[in-house]
């Protein structure tokens, strides 16, 4: 009887958990990295007075030029702003194509959503190498790269929103006769345009980081002075230049978060 | 009335005071600062001619002796963002459990951990590596420690967000079993967010290929200072090439990070 | 002179589902037809084949001399209104602007990427907000009105049109006893009223007496009744919603008692 009792059913055997041997695995590729990179860890650890007798040279940021920053700095502004006007107008257009429930047929998706993917793939630095190489120096070919690159992105993003409207309105607006720009125009843009602004703000505030560094290839702003500066050891101009751009940065970002949250 | 006056669907016909406001001052706005931009359109037309003639040079064979070079730049790009996002990952697993406002032990840590996210993630990977590059000298370490810093900024961010949105009743069911402050945030937090999280180590891992691929152009290592050196040369044997692997891993990536994702929620 | 003629339809989905089966009718020009049958029993299919939001397998409609083809869809539809079950507005519009969407096929494409009307449109659509009843709510937010009112704008816009067909699809299904007769009842007045053909889908075997002049029954994919609502009686009606072939079951008996 009381054998019968204490013999508990087994309980299944329990599952093989593969975490550890995962971890193992990660662990032991990132010591392959760091040998195949030669990076020493110890001359990092070794040179911790060097870095901060390094970073003491930032100490003390020379504001003598700042008239000059300002200028560059609204240069840059500037070429984020129309990069990310250049990107929402191509989004605009490119997005109902990649979108499944909008585009006219399977082939014109595939051709849409690949030229989106291509747009993504290139790193803007790498289009505005090439746009200098064709238009010369200056923000313009700055602007157009920040532009091709995040309309990638905004495409995307505008794509996948249409996709995720309610199936029932587009079928509504078009059973009234409406074309499928009117569909588009009408079903489409309005559903989402809170979700499309915000993607927008927040491509606008990542294009004013980038364009704070397009002048290291050329492509105009703040960015080439700062590379100028520490190619020089002018530490105190470098620092002024990068808490310019720090500031310019966090009020973006903070401006844009905050329209961001009144929007919904 | 002429009834084949247009008009916009408005009590008054005229269009709606809100759109209207946002779409003049983003015209004038971005009128304002055409001339900052040195926009003009004679310059860009005479440039499609040069854009042509540059892609006609793109097509020439690739310099053959120079592929296993780009092999092992791009590995050694590769091996950067990876190495780098894994740093990121251990540093902002617990920063982004002090940056979320429902797991944070007090406001005081909540609001200095969000700030000094901000701070991180602000400036560019370009900009530290520049910094970084003048500390430590040339090759991917100041690459690697650009990349993890900034990240660090993003992922710690992203992840106190995923943490802020998770259900607060699977908590108390923790809680109420009586599970200590360490516990409750691996055993009720961590199960809930954990596909949010591998989709945020996605997202950038492919962000820090992208910008892994440009490091080298200020001399943090990887493909970037072929790519510049190229473009500087005219050396389009290389620059096709170059191109095209950036492309091709990103576009790989992208793809494996969407199945991945798909098959994890 | 019939207004729509359905022949032969049969649909068969691309999961290998036969939703209809071989359907014909014909329903005659300013009458109100009541579509009743269960579930799956095909009822959404055969209204969206009349307008075109389904291709039927084989066979075709004709509305008026025009048979329904890809060509001439937008044609086809600009004279079909169509009312939903869940009413399928823009949310983010205004009533005004929802029921503008009727107009869309008189508008050129350039008008419509800026979103601008003519003036005759506006009072074509101000006209319509009259007949349902709503006229004070035209600058609403359509997403802030309740079910009910919603139906209505998913009305006037289908009035906006000025069509000689109004297909509903399941009109009343969402919303309260109440609100439903008021519904039925405007749909009703329209068609007495302005002469447009009404197809309407239901569940509600009542409200079809009360309401139709004609009922056509469907049960899994064939036509099992076509006739006067006045010849709904028992038998007739367990044809209908007959689940099991010939054997009538008991749930059936009881929920057609109370019919």
């Amino acid at each position: 009887m009381s054998a019968i009792e204490t013999v508990r059913p087994p309980l299944p055997k329990k599952p093989f958990n593969p975490t550890p041997v995962w971890l193992t695995a990660w662990l032991a590729l990132l010591w392959l990295i760091v040998v195949d990179l030669e990076l020493s860890f110890e001359t990092l650890l070794y040179g911790v007075d060097d870095i901060f007798e390094y970073f003491s040279r930032y100490g003390s940021p020379n504001f003598a030029d700042l008239s000059r920053y300002v200028e560059l700095l609204i240069q840059t502004l500037a070429t984020a702003l129309w990069g990310s006007a250049l990107a929402f107008v191509v989004a605009v257009v490119l997005a109902p194509f990649a979108a499944r429930n909008l585009t006219p047929n399977a082939t014109v998706y595939r051709i849409a959503r690949e030229t989106l993917n291509f747009m993504r793939a290139m790193p803007d630095l790498l289009l505005a190498l090439i746009f200098v190489a064709a238009l010369g120096l200056g923000p313009l070919p700055g602007a157009l790269a920040l532009g091709i690159h995040t309309a990638g992105f905004l495409g995307k993003f505008f794509s996948e929103s249409l996709e995720r409207v309610d199936a029932g309105i587009y079928e509504a607006v078009s059973a009234t006769g409406a074309s499928r720009l009117q569909v588009v125009m009408y079903a489409g843009w309005p559903s989402i345009l809170r979700e499309a602004l915000g993607y927008t703000l927040y491509i606008f505030d990542r294009n004013v980081r980038m364009a704070s560094v397009l002048g290291l290839v050329g492509a105009g702003g703040i960015g080439l002075a700062l590379h100028d500066t520490l190619r020089m050891f002018n530490y105190d101009q470098s620092a002024a230049l990068i808490i310019v751009i720090l500031i310019t940065i966090l009020v973006i970002d903070y401006l844009s978060t905050w329209i961001r949250g009144k929007l919904n | 009335m002429n009834s084949s006056r247009l008009c916009w669907p408005t009590p008054n016909g005229l269009p709606a005071v809100a759109p209207a406001v946002v779409v003049s001052v983003c015209l004038l706005l971005l009128v304002i600062s055409a001339s900052a931009v040195e926009l003009d359109l004679v310059r860009l037309i005479t440039a499609i001619p040069r854009m042509f003639e540059f892609a006609s040079h793109l097509l020439v064979l690739p310099d053959w002796e120079y592929l296993p070079t780009l092999g092992t730049n791009m590995l050694q790009t590769m091996e950067m963002t990876f190495l780098a996002t894994s740093i990121a990952l251990v540093i902002s697993l617990p920063l982004g459990v002090l940056a979320a406002v429902n797991a944070s032990p007090h406001p005081v840590v909540f609001h200095v951990t969000r700030n000094l996210l901000t701070l991180m993630r602000a400036l560019p990977e370009l900009v530290w590596a520049l910094v970084f590059v003048s500390a430590v000298g040339l090759g991917p370490l100041p690459g690697v420690m650009a990349l993890s810093f900034v990240t660090v900024g993003f992922m710690g961010k992203f992840f106190a967000e995923s943490i802020e949105v998770i259900d607060a009743r699977q908590v108390e069911g923790v809680a109420a079993h009586g599970a200590g402050w360490l516990q409750l945030r691996t055993f009720a937090f961590f199960p809930q967010v954990f596909p949010d999280f591998v989709g945020t180590v996605m997202y950038i891992l492919d962000h820090n290929l992208r910008a892994a691929a440009i490091l080298g152009l200020v001399g943090a290592g990887g493909i970037g200072y072929d790519l510049v050196m190229a473009m500087r040369m005219f050396d389009y044997g290389r620059l096709l090439p170059i191109a095209l692997s950036i492309y091709v891993a990103v576009t790989l990536l992208d793809r494996m990070s969407d199945k991945f994702r798909r098959r994890l929620i | 002179m019939s207004q729509i003629i359905i022949k032969d339809v049969a649909k068969r989905y691309a999961n290998g589902f036969n939703a209809l089966k071989g359907v014909s009718a014909e329903i005659p020009a300013g009458s109100f037809t009541v579509i009743l049958g269960p579930s799956g029993a095909g009822k959404s299919t055969l209204l969206r084949t009349i307008n075109g939001l389904e291709t039927p397998t084989s066979g075709s409609v004709q509305i008026g001399q025009q048979t329904v083809t890809h060509t001439n869809l937008r044609e086809v539809r600009s004279q079909v209104g169509m009312v939903f079950q869940h009413f399928n507005l823009v949310d983010r519009l205004s009533v005004m602007a929802n029921v503008l969407t009727g107009r869309l096929s008189h508008r050129s494409w350039l008008g419509s990427l800026f979103y601008l009307f003519q003036r005759g449109d506006m009072d074509i659509a101000h006209e319509a907000l009259i007949r349902v009843g709503l006229t004070d709510k035209a600058w609403n937010r359509a997403d802030r009105l309740s079910g009910g009112q919603q139906q209505r704008v998913g009305i006037a816009r289908a009035l906006a049109q000025q069509p000689r067909v109004i297909l509903a699809d399941e009109p009343v299904a969402s919303l309260d006893p109440v609100t439903s007769e008021e519904i039925m009842g405007l749909l009703r007045e329209i068609c007495t009223r302005d002469g447009i053909t009404v197809v309407v889908n239901l569940h509600q075997v009542e409200l079809a007496k009360r309401f139709a002049d004609r009922v056509i029954g469907l049960n899994d994919g064939f036509v099992v009744y076509d006739g006067p609502a006045s010849g709904l009686d028992r038998a007739t009606l367990s044809r209908i919603y007959n689940r099991n072939g010939d054997q009538i079951d008991e749930q059936l008996e009881t929920m057609l008692a109370y019919a």
